[in-house]
């Protein structure tokens, strides 16, 4: 009883969050939302019986995307001090999408032959370790690998920028924010 | 509904004592900057000064609440609430003695580090919803420290996990109980990881020599320039509850929590986690602030890789090492 009411809450307060992400005019705002959206999310899967997903949630998505968005909002500024505004220019095809990926997704979803009660479910900490370092341990660092190769590249980017411009007006102490601004 | 009650009333219980704490905590650096400083600090408030925070508080509560006409309104009020709430949010899963921790979490040390992760969206959007440079400077450092010091944060924090094998902090203090503290033994991982969680720690909550974000001297007060009253008090008990909390932390993973002789486990636990709050306040009156590239360069040049190493070390320690 108390985890349905848990669940329609954090459900509902996802969707709301979620639609002010998209509509919010400010694009602070609007990543500030997206981090209760991602909070509801960690309490869906903390219900779900699973709270090492619901930690590395947080940690990762609200502790650590949320803060490289509002890193990256910050310093893509213009420099009169007014921060960019989002513009909702495309939300009608915008909508039409996400309606679409909604429907894919929900007709995946209901084919599939997934449990839908989480006692079904509920690996521990250990058990999901072995299967991601273990079982699919080559497919886990193939990722990694992946990821890396996203950073370097990122990095590599962003240094070839600094060679044709020089300094861009940002705060000459901190390169590596820099970086993160292209 | 009685199992709510009671979870309500422990929250209580918890919030306040640490708050109780975080006055005298104050009161305690006081002394202990002014005795550094040849001074008696704190004197005419109760004996020993001990009511100075008392004092505090009602000073800070009769103070006017501004808030500037640019700034973001429902944000700025939000911030110091948001603040406090993540500060104190980490004090549930503390051990305080053995099988009492306020809550018990097998995945304790992973809730501290997803709240710590959290806490700095709050100086964020204090920084940018005062809508005053200075303040937003102050946020914009406060962020870059955060991302930064968070990486060997964590991997500090993995070491005592690898070695003992679990997440949850009850666990964690409990192995240390039965066999040595993981900073005696093995030394060369436990010592070094204790080292790089405290650095870190210090980092995140924004204490000197690592604190840049408020930098008084060049930014005014950093994020906390344009609030007044009791909302900068807000501020200021959740930079102290942190420490406080953080050192509660460290504590318990590598001094072995409440363990000790004779005394109860809760007093150990107190002594260590002051000697701590002690050890940081004394390098904050001892040291000079860093500068943001030197601060960034210590994080990854240093601790990064040192931390990667002992992760690595502590993965062949248990693998390979004497089993105890």
């Amino acid at each position: 009883m108390t985890v349905d009411i848990a669940f329609w809450v954090a459900a509902a307060a996802m969707v709301i969050s979620a639609l002010f992400v998209v509509r919010s005019a400010n694009l602070v705002h609007a990543v500030l939302w997206l981090a209760v959206t991602l909070l509801g999310t960690a309490v869906v899967f903390a219900l779900l019986d699973a709270p090492f997903l619901a930690g590395v949630q947080v940690l990762t998505y609200v502790g650590g995307v949320v803060t490289l968005m509002v890193f990256g909002v910050m310093l893509t500024q213009r420099h009169d001090g007014s921060v960019a505004s989002a513009s909702n220019v495309q939300s009608l095809r915008g909508a039409a999408a996400a309606a679409l990926l909604f429907t894919l997704l929900l007709v995946a979803l209901l084919r599939s032959d997934l449990p839908s009660s989480a006692e079904s479910l509920a690996p521990d900490t250990a058990e999901l370790a072995r299967t991601l370092l273990d079982e699919h341990l080559i497919a886990f660092e193939v990722l990694s690998l992946l990821l890396l190769a996203a950073l370097v590249g990122a990095v590599a980017l962003a240094r070839r920028g600094d060679d044709e411009r020089g300094a861009s007006g940002l705060p000459r102490a901190r390169p590596r924010a820099r970086g993160e601004a292209e | 509904m009685n199992e709510h009650l009671r979870a309500l009333l422990l929250a209580v219980v918890v919030v306040n004592t640490v708050l109780a704490l975080t006055t005298f905590a104050i009161w305690f650096e006081r002394k202990f900057a002014g005795r550094m400083q040849s001074r008696l600090g704190p004197t005419r408030v109760g004996p020993f000064g001990l009511l100075q925070p008392v004092a505090d508080a009602f000073k800070l509560m009769q103070k006017e609440s501004i808030r500037p006409r640019q700034a973001d309104r429902v944000l700025f009020e939000l911030a110091p609430l948001l603040g406090a709430t993540c500060a104190l949010g980490a004090a549930a899963v503390v051990p305080l003695a053995p099988g009492v921790a306020p809550a018990q979490l097998d995945l304790g040390l992973l809730f501290v580090l997803a709240i710590g992760a959290v806490t700095v969206l709050p100086i964020f959007i204090a920084g940018w919803s005062s809508n005053n440079k200075f303040a937003l400077l102050g946020g914009m450092r406060a962020i870059a420290q955060s991302i930064s010091y968070e990486v060997p944060l964590l991997l500090a924090a993995l070491v005592p996990i690898v070695l003992t094998g679990s997440m949850d902090l009850s666990e964690i203090v409990r192995q240390q109980a039965e066999g040595r503290w993981l900073a005696v033994w093995p030394f060369f991982l436990g010592l070094p990881a204790f080292a790089i969680f405290l650095l870190a720690m210090l980092a995140e909550s924004n204490r000197i020599p690592f604190d840049i974000p408020e930098a008084e001297s060049e930014l005014v007060a950093g994020v906390t320039t344009e609030y007044t009253g009791m909302k900068f008090a807000l501020f200021y008990l959740a930079e102290y509850a942190h420490t406080l909390i953080a050192s509660a932390l460290a504590a318990a993973l590598f001094l072995g929590g409440w363990d000790g002789p004779i005394a109860p486990g809760l007093h150990w636990l107190l002594l260590k986690t002051f000697v701590l709050f002690g050890f940081i306040y004394w390098v904050r009156w001892s040291l000079l602030r860093f500068r943001s590239d030197q601060l960034l360069s210590i994080c990854w040049r240093w601790l990064v890789p040192a931390g990667v190493a002992l992760v690595a070390g502590a993965g062949a320690w248990v693998a390979w090492g004497p089993t105890p």
